[in-house]
């Protein structure tokens, strides 16, 4: 369960997340969805403890994040594919991240396993290909066994077959009763693997409704979403001619 | 169990410092450098006129640690923004929300390890020099001899320190390259504002890192007018730890 509430935060004079308030449910698929730069990174590094939010808070499980005692135990994120030291091997990453919270080497093994890296565990992490990062990100958001998942636009880079992984992954996650919070500016995969959305613009929370409430009220589910987000979204091309 | 503590952050820290490679080429360089610049200093010494005290030799064999501190100072910023440059941090953090004991845990295994290299860089200058004058008439400098034992480990001890003055000024500037530049200006810009001082120079010089290393520290006997090689090691020690203090203080409030 994560509870944000009123949740606000400044850069400058630029609001970026404004007066926030959602709560993510348990035993779903959670969609996070808005156009880019409409807030959902920063919102997630605000549940994270990594910013400080200028206004409300976020809880996970009841507490701050700040309060956990095993932080990786309860929350898994992936934050960006690149959160990791290029020139470090993602096993000494991940084991080093399970020492912090005092996980044994086995779980780090077990997680390389389940995201498809045990071949290549030893090289650095910088060779790595887009897709790659991303599976080592996932491995980190696993790595505690965790109730609670973030992942920030987990599918960025994968190729297909990477895509349906991570479909069928989060969704078994929420199936086990975990609460999976998955941000992205992608409709239509969303579609697939949310049942819950948080649809967000400017910072502000637009719509918080389910894929099949979504898709019935508007012809298809992209036409809701630009209606819903047409207010809202900062950079727009126009026609090349 | 109560959660995670700092023990907890010093195992994860430990393991990070070994898993990337510039830590070990660092190291590696900090006691190549030292021990090239004491068998550099011993042979140049070999055929001179008049013949080398012992105290020359020792001090100016240990002048490497001019190149070595400047090593293992990068090692503690990199430490820090080695983690800043590529998103690790937020790794680190979300793992750590403490972080103010992540700060504590990098200083104590960044600087043990700097301090082990430190010590091992200037036996190393030490050695380097005493087998290069082996077979002249220079005498020996054996280290059974207090102060120049004393020369040798302070000198160690000062290149741990300048690790710590790096993973604080890292931690306050948090970009790799102008923290190190940071690092190098505060080491080198002293020195020259010192000499302008003239003869009044010395009472600034003694506060002065590298006026310290080679007049007090890396020294039989220090310099008329400065500290005692310990006091200058202190000195070294408030100024990592000032540092640091820093570091942490602005660590609290700002994103990660």
């Amino acid at each position: 369960m994560i509870e944000i509430c009123e949740l606000t935060k400044r850069y400058g004079r630029r609001i970026a997340v404004d007066g926030l308030s959602v709560q993510v449910r348990p035993g779903v698929v959670t969609g996070f969805l808005g156009p880019n730069g409409s807030g959902k990174s920063t919102t997630m590094r605000m549940i994270l403890g990594l910013d400080s939010p200028d206004r409300g808070r976020a809880l996970v499980g009841g507490v701050p994040y700040a309060d956990l005692k095993w932080p990786l135990r309860t929350v898994g994120a992936l934050l960006d594919a690149g959160a990791f030291h290029p020139g470090r091997s993602a096993y000494a990453h991940l084991a080093a991240l399970a020492a912090s919270n005092d996980l044994p080497v086995s779980r780090v093994e077990q997680v390389l396993r389940v995201v498809g890296l045990s071949d290549v565990a030893g090289r650095r992490a910088g060779t790595y290909s887009l897709g790659m990062r991303q599976r080592l990100g996932v491995a980190v958001a696993l790595l505690g066994d965790p109730t609670v998942l973030l992942l920030d636009e987990p599918v960025n880079g994968l190729d297909p077959e990477g895509i349906r992984w991570i479909r069928d992954l989060l969704r078994g996650l929420a199936a086990e009763g975990r609460t999976v919070l998955v941000s992205s500016h992608l409709i239509a995969e969303m579609a697939l693997t949310a049942d819950r959305l948080v649809v967000i613009g400017r910072g502000r929370l637009l719509a918080e409704t389910t894929v099949a409430e979504l898709a019935s009220c508007d012809g298809s589910l992209e036409d809701a979403f630009f209606r819903l987000t047409s207010q809202a979204t900062d950079y727009r091309g126009v026609g090349a001619s | 169990m109560n959660g995670y503590g700092f023990r907890h952050a010093v195992r994860m820290e430990r393991i990070k410092l070994a898993s990337v490679r510039s830590t070990w080429w660092l190291a590696i360089a900090a006691v190549v450098a030292m021990a090239a610049a004491g068998a550099g200093v011993g042979l140049g010494y070999r055929s001179h006129t008049p013949v080398a005290t012992a105290a020359q030799i020792l001090n100016n064999s240990l002048g490497g640690a001019i190149l070595a501190q400047l090593l293992l100072g990068a090692l503690g910023v990199l430490v820090v923004t080695g983690e800043y440059g590529t998103g690790m941090i937020r790794s680190t953090f979300a793992a750590v929300p403490r972080r103010r004991t992540v700060l504590v845990a990098k200083a104590v295994v960044c600087g043990g390890a700097a301090l082990t290299v430190g010590l091992v860089a200037s036996f190393a200058g030490y050695l380097g020099g005493q087998l290069a004058i082996r077979g002249t008439a220079i005498p020996a400098a054996p280290l059974g001899n207090g102060p120049i034992l004393r020369a040798v480990l302070l000198t160690g001890v000062y290149l741990g320190a300048t690790a710590l003055i790096g993973v604080g000024i890292g931690t306050i500037v948090r970009h790799s390259g102008a923290a190190i530049g940071t690092l190098f200006g505060l080491m080198f810009v002293p020195m020259i504002v010192a000499g302008l001082f003239g003869e009044d120079g010395i009472a600034v010089g003694r506060f002065v890192p590298l006026l310290m290393l080679l007049n007090s520290i890396a020294v039989t006997s220090p310099i008329p007018g400065l500290f005692a090689g310990w006091v200058s090691v202190l000195l070294m020690c408030g100024y990592a730890a000032a540092a640091i203090l820093c570091g942490g203080l602005l660590l609290r409030h700002r994103d990660a």
